[in-house]
């Protein structure tokens, strides 16, 4: 029996290749089943190759496969370009007419013993009185035969989300589905052994993208206003706020540039709301100036750095973590910041609550990372995690806004009528926010600042180590590759473990350090080229990892790519 | 809470050149602030830097002295998140005209309901007199000594192309008329746009008070635009006061669907959110 099945839908991008991966989704989620969703998508509107692929199992998944059981190709680019990432004793469906192997693609199918299956999705809706369109419920139809799969499931999924449309045939869309799954050519034992869901607890579970959860968690962590511009993979957290804005009441700006969007969370923390924006690696740049004005300043900051693959506007709609160096060092002047790096969409929901809390307290800009992988994959969670309580580290009323103190953080107090009034200060200054260039001022003012990033490295979490005990190989490392390590420890027979790092910067360096001692093999996993995270490591424990694993090509990691790794240990 | 002078005054020592136009500009703004009875605490004054920021330690209220070229989204920032404050952005020609032009554009169009002062005295000061976009030609400046190359932005101009809601040009040298226009930019519900022009006896000696004096005429407010606009590109005049005033164009806050029915502001509604009832609109 298989631990897992993936299905990959292909298409050009705008022909709705998404809406049939969130319907299988659902269904298969109301069946009892896990699932993970991943898209690939080119930075076009029309045409092009784009994908969504769905991995699936009766216990969790959380990241995709390399290779597919199944893939559904409507148009000839994808089905190019997908047909090499079909498994042994895969299937493909396919609605392109004529559709020709060429010499590559037919020593694959052959070798690899991939069944092709061709349907006239164009000629069947025509039979069925519906338009071309809904050729794709065809597809869709004889895909969930192929599953072995209840199709009443499915067809109430697809109906439930039609219904909520204007002017749509429901019966030409049930029609199209059942003369799918009822073609002749199709029979339900071409993919055999898919694992059986054991329980429906995945039934009510919640399915949501990254972004979805880092807007989730802003929500509820009390933020009123949101400033961005667009940018790639920042940009569906604007949807999100803004689809919502009328319940939720808060304020949503899509502001000129990025400068503008960081000023104005700026102003409106300052004020005492919680705003925050979001943006990829160029928007960041432009916003470091910023940064470390919000340290100087002490007036909090959080910004969501949703991390794309590339230099200069490098590859749009692809994934990487390749900026925490410009997370880490960004911004003239020493100052201290935080930078916490999200997983998934749990935790994405909750570091976004502590990003707050963090920059509310310590009165620092907080960077929390993402990957475009982790902010448009669709997880699925049983619920989400209970809010986080607030923390705000406020006073009612204060006299020295720049107080020294032995933490470091000052009081500070909201500016309204009948509050002491004081000068917020970017230029150095004493402890009253007056401009100084006295050489104890700006040593003192310089020392007290810094002694937040200590306070604030006492209260960070050590990484967290997911695996069993006395592991022959640890992997470390932040973001999503967690999850294809996580999933392979599933699929391997090694012990394998995985230290996860969230709170990034202030790093805590105990536990490295204590693995560091042990008899384990260590090894450093990361989504870009020059290791990051890695040299962080070493600067702030000495402990050099020497074993490493980096992809650098757009894509995440895949659970094939760790468990292809470990194979060069016996 | 009672309010004179003397509460908008600090014991910050005064470090502007004698003949400065910001001690009048500061007084102006004091004057006005104290006429509309506003208490320095419920005042925010965003500073660009340069000679006009470094008066953010020499007035009351709370002062925010930022980067270059910002001060006018920091200001947005604050008014969206607390509308009972009463915000005023402060910047120069330089830092409004150069830096920050797109916030200037923007912040007209999007008709925030705040104050702009902006200290044109047709150079960059503090940093020893450079060009700025409104630096006479021919003029020796830094680096220059044969003057600038580009062309000139007539501040006037550019803002009534924008379709603005309040335009008017006070000058330096006549407090008493500026604490006036003040007073109507803050009282105006929208994005009040207020020029200065300065006088900065240092790097822009030819803007002497004779030259200028003999040019100034002083208008009444109007909402017509063709009259304001032939009015701020007049050669032989220099016109002061309330340029235009458009009273009909709403402010953005007011315009926001979903604020509409609160009585709080986004400074009270921090708090802890259920977000149940946003789940099912996700799925």
């Amino acid at each position: 029996m298989k631990e897992r099945v993936s299905i990959k839908f292909g298409g050009q991008s705008g022909q709705g290749i998404n809406s049939l991966g969130k319907f299988v989704s659902k269904a298969l989620k109301k069946l009892g089943y896990h699932t993970f969703a991943y898209r690939e998508y080119p930075s076009i509107i029309r045409g092009g190759y784009a994908s969504y692929q769905i991995d699936f199992s009766p216990s969790d998944v959380l990241s995709p496969t390399k290779k597919t059981n199944i893939l559904v190709c409507i148009a000839q680019e994808a089905l190019e370009k997908y047909l090499f990432t079909v498994k042994k004793n895969g299937v493909i469906f396919h609605s392109v007419k004529d559709f020709k192997l060429n010499d590559n693609a037919k020593e694959y199918i052959e070798k690899n013993k991939i069944k092709i299956v061709y349907i006239d999705t164009l000629a069947i809706s025509e039979q069925q009185k519906a338009p071309k369109i809904m050729g794709n419920m065809v597809i869709l139809g004889s895909i969930w035969k192929v599953l072995g799969l209840d199709i009443k499931e499915l067809v109430k999924v697809v109906l439930q989300y039609f219904a909520q449309k204007e002017g749509i045939d429901l019966e030409a869309e049930k029609r199209c589905l059942l003369a799918g799954y009822n073609l002749d050519e199709i029979k339900d034992d071409i993919l055999k052994g898919l694992p059986k869901a054991k329980d429906k607890k995945w039934g009510n579970s919640l399915v949501i993208t990254g972004n979805q959860a880092i807007a989730l968690g802003a929500i509820s962590a009390g933020c009123r206003a949101y400033y961005a511009y667009p940018m790639t993979p920042a940009t569906s957290i604007l949807e999100v706020l803004g689809s919502t804005y009328e319940k939720t009441g808060i304020l949503v700006k899509q502001a000129e540039s990025e400068i503008t969007a960081v000023q104005m969370v700026m102003g409106s923390m300052y004020m005492g709301a919680r705003a925050f924006t979001a943006t990829s690696g160029g928007g960041f740049d432009l916003m470091t100036e910023s940064i470390s004005c919000s340290s100087m300043t002490e007036i909090p900051l959080v910004i969501v750095l949703g991390q794309r693959a590339g230099p200069g506007t490098g590859v749009p709609t692809w994934t990487g973590s390749s900026d925490l160096n410009v997370a880490l060092y960004s911004g003239h002047g020493e100052f201290p910041r935080c930078v916490i790096s999200a997983s998934d969409a749990c935790d994405s929901y909750t570091l976004i609550q502590d990003a707050f809390n963090i920059s509310e307290t310590y009165q620092i800009p907080v960077i929390l990372l993402t990957e475009k992988h982790i902010a448009e994959s669709i997880f699925n969670l049983k619920s989400l995690p209970k809010p986080k309580e607030i923390k705000r580290g406020l006073v009612k009323n204060g006299k020295k806004r720049y107080e020294y103190t032995k933490s470091g953080i000052s009081p500070r107090w909201i500016p309204k009528e009948g509050t002491t009034t004081y000068l917020t200060n970017s230029d150095e200054h004493n402890q009253l926010g007056v401009s100084s260039e006295d050489e104890t001022d700006i040593v003192n003012m310089s020392e007290k600042r810094m002694r937040k990033l200590i306070s604030l490295k006492n209260h960070l979490p050590e990484p967290k180590y997911y695996g069993p005990k006395n592991p022959t190989v640890v992997f470390v490392g932040m973001g999503s590759c967690k999850n294809a390590v996580i999933d392979a420890m599933k699929q391997s027979k090694k012990r394998i473990g995985f230290l996860h790092y969230q709170y990034i910067y202030p790093l805590r360096a105990e536990k490295i350090i204590q693995f560091a001692k042990e008899k384990v093999k260590i090894v450093l996993i990361e989504n870009n080229q020059s290791n990051g995270l890695g040299k962080l490591i070493k600067s702030e424990s000495n402990f050099y990892i020497s074993n490493t694993i980096n992809k650098f090509d757009g894509r995440p990691f895949f659970v094939d790519d760790i468990l292809e790794y470990l194979k060069q240990w016996k | 809470m009672e309010v004179d002078l003397n509460s908008y005054n600090t014991n910050v020592k005064n470090t502007w050149c004698p003949g400065c136009g910001n001690y009048n500009i500061h007084m102006a703004l004091k004057k006005a602030l104290v006429d509309l009875e506003k208490h320095p605490s419920e005042v925010v004054l965003s500073f660009d830097i340069g000679c006009n920021g470094n008066g953010g330690d020499k007035i009351e209220g709370f002062r925010v002295k930022g980067l270059h070229g910002r001060a006018i989204p920091f200001a947005v920032g604050c008014h969206l998140a607390n509308r009972k404050m009463t915000v005023i952005a402060d910047i120069g020609d330089g830092g409004c005209l150069h830096e920050g032009i797109d916030h200037l554009i923007h912040a007209i169009r999007s008709n925030y309901d705040i104050t702009l002062l902006i200290h044109n005295n047709e150079n960059f000061a503090l940093t020893t007199g450079q060009i700025t976009s409104t630096t006479k030609k021919g003029k020796d400046m830094y680096g220059f000594p044969n003057g600038k190359t580009e062309g000139n932005i007539n501040i006037g101009e550019l803002v009534l192309s924008l379709n603005p809601s309040f335009y008017a040009k006070g000058y330096s040298n006549d407090p008493i008329q500026l604490t006036e226009i003040i007073k109507s930019g803050v009282k105006h519900k929208g994005f009040s746009v207020i020029e200065i022009i300065q006088m900065c006896p240092t790097y822009n000696p030819e803007n002497s008070a004779e030259f200028l004096n003999s040019k100034i005429s002083k208008v009444e407010v109007t909402d017509d635009i063709s009259l304001a606009r032939k009015r701020v590109v007049d050669n032989k005049k220099t016109y002061t006061g309330v340029i235009y005033q458009n009273k009909k164009i709403k402010d953005y806050y007011s315009l926001l669907k979903n604020r509409k029915d609160k009585d709080t502001e986004l400074v009270n509604e921090v708090k802890t959110y259920g977000v149940s009832n946003i789940l099912n609109d996700l799925d």
